[in-house]
């Protein structure tokens, strides 16, 4: 019997402690109150913040409930959005994607870190994107009834994923961010799907890639061009699945590495950074008539990916901004890491770079006859 | 064996589960801040301080007299005034560490899980479980450490190995010698929670007789181990300076594991089964100042009596639960004061009243531990 209240007192109070039912804790939740958010959208406007969220299609093809509310700062923004839709609890548990308008990129990205440091909700983890223009216009203008922007993003991550793009979480950015250093983020922009045949009440924007994001300790540092984009891509080491199209062959980019090492002088100075990259190709299509030898293609190939590494390069040192992850790089070969570690952010902009390309096509064997 | 005592791996699972709830709170992030890159590498140089504190207790735990904890052996060497003024003076510190335990306890449940509560009811019903163990057999509170720390350590386990997707190693990479060496100030934080294992000192009299007086050395390289990989699994996913700027880094990691899309987050599970830690600490915290204040007040031994008895000095554990619950409340301070306290003050405590009170006992004692050699 005394073993039996016992139990019976520990469980009264262990549910105290439990986050739904009856328990004391003023902050539980009710499963079918919850709306969950699945993209969140941030834009800066002047002096306020314009937070745009999305919950996704329901269960069962429900329209995905969108809103936008504007306000000076995050939290002031979700209690605004809570008012909007006062029969939900809207919960941010499940936000798969935050996207980032270039104002806010700029100059919000500190606040949101800390934001998401602090709460019990956001992941560190959650796919961050900048989006070229508004990051509204990309949450709410591209809804249409049978899809929404969390459907758009995830189609696109699938693409990417197989076309080589890499979209970083919060956290890669955060990283680097703290470590000193740049990092990239997938940029995309709204543009009208063409392609598709809507009716004029589902003409949506489709939210397609636009290369990549730099960021820094300033903000946002610039958007890459295509090509520079694409070294980017072949410097950080994800270029599988790259299309791309030398003498007339269109070709999958197969696999690809770079190797950064740092130069030094006898005495341990610095002296410049070599840059070996290999990438392999696979040939698509070829040209009916006068395809390249495979020796010319190979040749080809490596000077169109120099050139896109090269790009990706001078913009680093153009921005003094290693947002390719040099500096790492240089430091492993380093003989006194300290040193180098301490002169980096001075001497990287002018440090001189070779680059390498090693560019090899596969399934060329047809190119021959 | 007696009833009463309880095994030395019962002993080191109550220990190991009460040092994980400061260990958590302190690493990675103090030790990445005080050491930078080198933190994971802080378990080396801590083995230092952490081994010769275990040496001095045992040093002393030989002249402890069968059933006697450290509470009956400075009552007995440091005379009537001193002897009962230094056991009062640790017990007085041991109900003011276990009521900042148990604040710093809720608000990291609060923070991390339970945005929109209140402390007070965790922490009230945290002290409410605590006297009910301390209100019991001493093995029945070893038995549940033996439990819990099974469930702690593959809580960890689980977390450390569903992260391993989101480790990159070149996070801790480059290591160059000045990093090696950097790693020393991050000895200081490992070291003061390996040191709290000195307040189990007083519970001594409740423990079997050891073989060697190696016996704790496992329970600390264990701890320092722990504190080892915790380091480097955090540093290897958040890089060494995000690692500092972040509240519970540890805790930030847990949220990002999901096992699928069937259980898409796990952390309010491994947070929850943290708060096992706290509750082992500070019931553990609540007997030692019990044992502490026993030879004091000359109290007998409290265990044996129903649960509801207060008779043989009980209701000194009533008193003592309710001076922690009202330290707790000293702690209800907004969140960059409590992060004061826990990285500064209270190791700072911990290190005078343990490293420096028992190191001071050891060196002003050696004449009558001598005494005591050679009469025996």
């Amino acid at each position: 019997m005394r073993r039996l209240l016992l139990l019976l007192y520990v469980w009264a109070l262990a549910l105290c402690l439990s986050g739904c039912g009856m328990s004391l804790a003023s902050d539980r939740h009710d499963a079918e109150k919850l709306l969950l958010i699945q993209t969140m959208g941030l834009d800066r406007e002047d002096e306020h913040l314009v937070m745009s969220v999305s919950s996704g299609l329901g269960p069962d093809k429900e329209p995905a409930l969108v809103m936008s509310a504007e306000a000076g700062g995050i939290e002031d923004a979700i209690a605004r959005l809570q008012n909007y839709s006062p029969e939900n609890q809207l919960f941010y548990a499940h936000v798969q994607y935050l996207l980032l308008g270039e104002r806010s990129a700029d100059q919000d990205l500190d606040s949101v870190i800390q934001w998401v440091d602090r709460s019990p909700t956001l992941r560190m983890d959650t796919d961050m994107l900048v989006v070229k223009g508004s990051a509204r216009d990309a949450v709410v203008d591209a809804s249409e009834q049978a899809t929404d922007i969390t459907q758009r993003l995830a189609s696109l991550e699938r693409q990417a994923r197989s076309t080589g793009w890499t979209i970083n979480t919060l956290r890669q950015v955060a990283a680097a961010l703290a470590e000193g250093d740049g990092a990239l983020c997938l940029a995309v922009q709204t543009a009208p799907s063409e392609g598709r045949v809507f009716t004029d009440e589902q003409r949506s924007d489709a939210v397609v890639p636009a290369g990549y994001a730099v960021l820094d300790q300033r903000g946002l540092v610039r958007f890459l061009s295509p090509e520079a984009s694409l070294g980017a891509e072949v410097l950080t080491g994800g270029p599988s699945g790259l299309l791309v199209t030398v003498d007339g062959c269109t070709m999958e980019l197969l696999d690809g590495e770079a190797e950064v090492t740092g130069r030094f002088s006898d005495g341990g100075a610095p002296e410049g950074i070599n840059v070996r990259c290999t990438v392999r190709t696979g040939v698509l299509e070829k040209p009916l008539r006068d395809a390249p030898s495979p020796e010319a293609l190979d040749a080809a190939l490596s000077d169109t990916v120099r050139s896109w590494v090269s790009q990706a390069l001078a913009c680093a040192q153009e921005d003094r901004c290693d947002f390719l992850g040099l500096r790492q790089a240089a430091l492993k070969n380093a003989p006194d890491k300290e040193a180098l570690d301490q002169a980096w952010r001075e001497l990287f902009p002018s440090l001189p770079i070779t680059v390498t390309v090693d560019g090899r096509v596969d399934r060329s064997y047809d190119l021959a006859e | 064996m007696d009833e009463k005592r309880i095994t030395r791996k019962q002993f080191a699972a109550a220990i190991t589960v009460s040092l994980l709830s400061p260990l958590l709170r302190l690493l990675p992030q103090t030790a990445v801040g005080l050491a930078g890159k080198g933190a994971w590498l802080s378990p080396l140089p801590a083995l230092i301080p952490v081994l010769l504190l275990a040496l001095i207790l045992e040093s002393l735990r030989r002249h402890m007299r069968p059933g006697e904890g450290m509470g009956g052996l400075l009552r007995r060497w440091l005379g009537p005034v001193m002897g009962r003024v230094v056991p009062a003076l640790y017990a007085a510190w041991f109900l003011f560490y276990g009521g900042f335990i148990l604040r710093s306890g809720a608000e990291r449940l609060v923070s991390t899980v339970y945005a929109s509560s209140g402390q007070g009811l965790f922490a009230a019903v945290t002290i409410a479980l605590c006297l009910t163990v301390t209100l019991g057999q001493m093995r029945a509170a070893a038995r549940t450490a033996v439990i819990l720390r099974a469930v702690l350590l593959g809580a960890l386990a689980v977390v450390i190995v569903l992260s391993v997707s989101n480790m990159d190693a070149d996070r801790l990479a480059p290591f160059s010698w000045q990093d090696a060496a950097s790693a020393v100030p991050g000895a200081l934080p490992l070291a003061s929670v390996c040191g709290v294992a000195a307040c189990f000192s007083f519970l001594s009299g409740y423990v079997e007789k050891p073989k060697n007086g190696r016996w704790l050395w496992g329970t600390h390289l264990l701890l320092l181990a722990l504190g080892g990989v915790i380091c480097a699994s955090v540093m290897s996913v958040f890089g060494p300076a995000l690692t500092a700027r972040l509240t519970y880094p540890f805790f930030i990691m847990i949220r990002s594991i999901s096992l699928g899309d069937m259980v898409p987050r796990i952390e309010a599970v491994v947070i929850a089964v943290w708060v096992g830690a706290d509750f082992m600490l500070v019931a553990m915290l609540l007997r030692c100042a019990h044992e502490a204040l026993r030879p004091v007040f000359g109290l007998p031994d409290p265990e044996g009596l129903p649960m509801g008895s207060l008779r043989g000095g009980r209701f000194l554990l009533w008193l003592e639960a309710g001076a922690v619950f009202a330290c707790s409340f000293l702690f209800d301070l907004p969140p960059w004061q409590l992060k004061l306290w826990s990285d500064r003050y209270i190791p700072l405590g911990n290190d005078i009243m343990l490293y420096g009170g028992f190191t001071l006992l050891w060196l002003a004692t050696i004449p009558k531990r001598k005494k005591e050699k050679s009469k025996s």
